[in-house]
């Protein structure tokens, strides 16, 4: 008798318990292990791109900033950089300097968020609940600089809005004094837990050359050994008179995840108060025209999770005449698909966790051009392809 | 080997006070730069309009009776305010202000959430003149 090979597919999603944004997954199993994985994405699709376009330049800086809920000033900065470079101004020094402290204080945030998210997945929760807690202290400093924690808005279109006062500079060191003995202790947890490096030892692993191959960004990457970093290889903001470490890990596991983004922070503590103590006296706005003149323009700035791009372009009018974002966890994704293969699929959340996925930064429309073709669609054409799409 | 490297952190934690606060029994003080409501001042206004166009949420419209006499009357949506600061930094007289203090907006209606700022006579004005809109008649001091 001819025996049937049966492929039984998991589904997950897109409302599912391990992460707060929707996705749909398949894992194909074979048993508990993990055959193949397929993504879906898109279910958060918001069009922000085609609203840039009946925006003014000044009302766009607001609404980039939304395309992500845990890095918004970093889009700010992608932004505004281009937009500046187009209009051909450069910021004062000091107005630099707070940009990338805020854009480190973030990394910081970022992070802490994520070994909270992390360790939720693992099933760790007390490492959970006490780095949340402790993250407390960054948003308190964002609160204490800008008055908001989550949506900052320091940026300006040529500036900053905040400046930072002698006492708001003590108090941010001393909010990054608590937090160094406190990811000192993480780090300490993280690698000698031998109940949690039986979660993350070895799982999802990721040669050097496949992570190359796969297109991975940030973290992701350097936990392979990929050096790659957008404010070493072309600094912006402060980064060129400060410049940053890359944090390398050789191991490509997720064990190696945790601790480049634990070193990562420790990296972001130490270009803080190396710029705080060395604060350049100037202006905090330049002026900025209201009609930026025609011109296009690519900014990579680094965000938490990896290289963020910005492509402006400008017919020389109030409006933009085309933006295009690419985030990083878009870049990431395709690594999830490769390395899943081989693993249980107990291990898939903490997979998925693993590149920091964001799925309001991704949804982005991505067209995969055939090898042999290539294609241009209009937005009639694409309006048609949507309609009979979900027909 | 080493198993529970977080144990020694609860313990000390089971005699400590929660983080969390009691909110809202208990209250912090406010930050010094947050923002919150908007505020308008009329003596100071042009009417150069330029808050309205900057505002990415459409939050604010102005109307103008008397640009000469200074006659303006500000609507101001809470609820589609983002609280970006970007309108107090694009006025270029300094009638424009976040408050810091009244943050706590959340209404079961969307009839506060509009307000309008301006001289009582002039939102009078705008009332009548939108209670009837085939007589417009005409503003007590222009006439």
């Amino acid at each position: 008798m001819q025996e049937k090979v049966e492929k039984f597919i998991v589904p997950i999603g897109p409302q599912h318990p391990a992460l707060k944004e929707p996705g749909h997954f398949e894992f194909s199993v074979d048993g508990e292990e993990v055959t193949g994985a397929t993504i879906r994405l898109g279910f958060v699709h918001r069009g922000i791109e085609k609203m840039t376009e009946s925006r003014t330049w000044i009302q766009n800086l607001y609404m980039l900033e939304r395309v992500c809920g845990i890095c918004s000033h970093v889009h700010g900065i992608a932004y505004t950089l281009g937009v500046e470079k187009l209009a051909g101004v450069t910021v004062p020094p000091r107005a630099q300097a707070i940009r990338t402290i805020v854009l480190e204080l973030e990394r910081i945030q970022s992070h802490m968020l994520w070994l909270g998210v992390a360790a939720h997945e693992g099933g760790f929760d007390t490492l959970f609940m006490y780095s949340w807690r402790d993250r407390e202290t960054v948003m308190d400093l964002f609160e204490l600089i800008s008055g908001n924690r989550v949506q900052h808005s320091v940026n300006l279109v040529g500036g900053v809005k905040y400046d930072i006062t002698p006492e708001q500079k003590q108090k941010v060191l001393d909010g990054l004094n608590y937090l160094e003995g406190r990811i000192q202790y993480y780090e300490k947890i993280i690698t000698t837990d031998d109940t949690f490096l039986g979660r993350t030892r070895n799982v999802g692993k990721m040669t050097k050359e496949e992570a190359t191959l796969l297109g991975a960004v940030g973290p992701t990457a350097r936990a392979s050994g990929v050096e790659r970093d957008v404010r070493v290889e072309s600094p912006y903001a402060s980064y060129p008179g400060h410049p940053v470490n890359i944090v390398l890990d050789e191991g490509g596991d997720l064990t190696s995840r945790f601790i480049v983004r634990i070193r990562e922070m420790f990296e972001s503590i130490r270009v803080i108060r190396e710029i705080l103590t060395n604060l350049p006296e100037s202006e905090l706005t330049v002026r900025v025209p209201r009609r930026i003149p025609a011109g296009e323009v690519i900014s990579r700035v680094e965000a938490p999770r990896g290289e963020l791009f910005y492509y402006i372009k400008s017919a020389g009018g109030e409006n933009p005449y085309r933006i295009k974002i690419r985030t990083p966890s878009l870049c990431n994704w395709g690594t999830i698909s490769s390395v899943a293969v081989g693993h249980k699929l107990a291990d898939m959340p903490m997979l998925l966790v693993g590149i920091d996925p964001c799925f309001s930064c991704n949804d982005r429309l991505v067209t995969v051009r055939k090898e042999t073709s290539s294609q241009t669609m209009y937005w009639e054409d694409l309006r048609k392809y949507g309609v009979e799409y979900y027909q | 080997m080493s198993i529970g490297t977080m144990f020694g952190d609860i313990i000390k934690s089971l005699f400590k006070k929660p983080a969390t606060e009691k909110y809202p029994f208990e209250r912090k003080a406010e930050p010094e730069r947050l923002r919150s409501k908007l505020h308008w001042e009329p003596e100071k206004c042009t009417g150069c309009m330029m808050c309205v166009k900057d505002c990415p949420a459409n939050a604010l419209e102005l109307e103008v009776i008397d640009r000469a006499k200074k006659q303006f009357v500000m609507r101001y949506y809470i609820d589609r305010c983002t609280f970006c600061d970007q309108c107090v930094r694009s006025c270029r007289f300094d009638c424009l202000h976040l408050s810091n203090d009244e943050w706590e907006l959340a209404s079961l209606g969307a009839v506060p959430m509009t307000i309008t700022y301006g001289r009582e006579e002039d939102i009078q004005f705008l009332l009548d003149k939108k209670a009837n809109p085939d007589n417009p008649g005409g503003h007590p001091e222009c006439n």
